[in-house]
């Protein structure tokens, strides 16, 4: 037997929810990842496809299959973004893949990168200080101060798969012009792993806090309000108060989304809500932070 | 020993290919190195530290660096952040709010500014002694206008966070020999 998981159509933070119910909890059947109809799959969309995927496989379940969007400027971004390299590993792909372009699209700041230790985090910083300069004051507007701190934020972010995670994750770095949901540039950060989860990560040294109220809410809450730690080190802890700050100062947002909670910093120029508990179990940890372009005073 | 640059100390103890500050795993590696040097230096020098040549600096280096280097040897001897950058000051800042230090910091241009959690006369006090050289409580105390007692506290708890020197009759700023 085959169970159909829709992926929707315009695939990004907004519809993830959609996509996680779909996926639902793992069991015997057989996946099938519908992407046929994707019209539009950002990195947070297809960062959460290949955690979908990875998580079947690592808990022993037959590699699902995928079938691939058959609009070929979605195929073409999808295939820019990278992620037809790790896909073949966790999928089965339905469809022909286009070769990736050699030359690198301009909205790709950083393809999708495996994150799986301390060396790829210094690569990934080391390539995204290169190329996100000029578009981070030049195009963002932003100090020139705000692309170390996005260096910052970066790194602190895939650190939390590598200290966290149990596992490998992804990382995806976008710029976009928003012209409909904010009529400014962003540049978006995507991180996302098949690991642990905040609650179980936090479960030994927070959870008694806690006691009935602990879940995946509180988690979140006590990793990113508290800058509660698994390490009894108390210099831990801070890297999701430093991305809290710099995503604060740059009037960004910040959203993490573990198990079947999603926690969100919200700046005036969006209608997400702070808190969200109770949705669809997903595995592991998404992370995105947007930094939009700063407006002319 | 003038000063202990971070980037060739991440160079020898990481990767000759590194110039960022990232990571635990570096930062423990660069404190390590750090540590080496510093146990062939006099306790009563101060330690320079040189981040003059790194780019990127993340909080849980900056914890692992300059964090720790505090925490296990800012009792025994003074440290001067040297060649910072903006944005390695709020990495550092950030550090030394969790563990309430302190520490001096010299930006690219040689400007000394002090990083971590400290009230408003206390930074007055450091500026003044800054700005004037060697000097002692009661000439701070007429610049900052406030009384000679309540100066000298101040004066001493730079003194005991190692953020100014002692000498004959006075405080003057961190010098490294």
């Amino acid at each position: 037997m085959t169970r159909v998981v829709e992926v929707p159509t315009q695939f990004d933070d907004r519809s993830f929810d959609q996509f996680a119910k779909a996926f639902g909890e793992p069991d015997e059947e057989r996946l099938l990842f519908d992407a046929h109809a994707v019209q539009w799959g950002a990195p947070y969309g297809l960062l959460g496809l290949l955690v979908a995927g990875q998580n079947t496989v690592e808990r022993g379940a037959q590699r699902p299959r995928l079938t691939i969007p058959t609009d070929k400027d979605v195929l073409h971004y999808w295939a820019r973004t990278g992620f037809f390299e790790f896909a073949g590993e966790w999928f089965e792909i339905h469809g022909r893949t286009p070769r990736a372009s050699q030359s690198r699209s301009s909205e790709v700041l950083l393809e999708i990168t495996p994150v799986r230790g301390s060396d790829d985090v210094h690569g990934v910083v080391g390539v995204i200080q290169d190329r996100a300069a000029a578009i981070l004051s030049g195009e963002l507007g932003l100090e020139a101060t705000a692309t170390m701190g996005f260096g910052m934020a970066l790194s602190e972010a895939c650190q939390n798969i590598v200290e966290h995670a149990g596992t490998s994750g992804w990382v995806a770095v976008q710029t976009y012009h928003w012209r409909r949901r904010l009529g400014r540039r962003v540049v978006v950060i995507t991180v996302a792993d098949a690991g642990m989860g905040f609650r179980r990560s936090l479960q030994a040294t927070q959870g008694g806090r806690y006691g009935d109220r602990w879940g995946d809410a509180t988690a979140l809450e006590a990793a990113l309000i508290q800058g509660a730690s698994r390490f009894r080190d108390p210099g831990r802890g801070q890297g999701l108060g430093g991305i809290r700050r710099y995503v604060n100062r740059w009037d960004g947002k910040l959203s993490i989304r573990s198990g079947t909670a999603r926690i969100a910093i919200v700046p005036s120029w969006d209608d997400d809500i702070p808190l969200a508990d109770g949705l669809a179990p997903f595995p592991g940890s998404q992370m995105l932070q947007i930094i939009p372009a700063q407006q002319a005073e | 020993m003038n000063s202990i640059d971070l980037k060739t100390i991440l160079n020898r103890t990481v990767s000759t290919g590194y110039g960022d500050l990232v990571t635990r795993h570096t930062g423990r590696a660069v404190r390590g190195g750090v540590e080496e040097l510093l146990e062939s230096v006099d306790g009563s020098q101060v330690a320079v530290i040189d981040f003059g040549a790194v780019g990127c600096l993340d909080i849980s280096c900056a914890d692992e660096i300059v964090g720790k280097l505090l925490l296990e040897h800012g009792g025994a001897r003074a440290f001067l952040l040297r060649g910072v950058t903006e944005a390695h000051c709020e990495a550092i800042s950030l550090v030394l709010e969790r563990h309430d230090k302190a520490a001096v910091a010299e930006d690219r241009q040689g400007q000394c500014q002090l990083l971590g959690p400290l009230g408003d006369n206390v930074r007055r006090a450091f500026a003044a002694v800054m700005e004037d050289g060697p000097t002692g409580a009661t000439d701070v105390a007429a610049r900052l206008e406030m009384p000679t007692d309540a100066t000298e506290r101040v004066l001493d708890e730079l003194l005991e966070r190692r953020l100014v020197q002692h000498e004959a009759g006075g405080y003057r700023a961190l010098t490294a020999l």
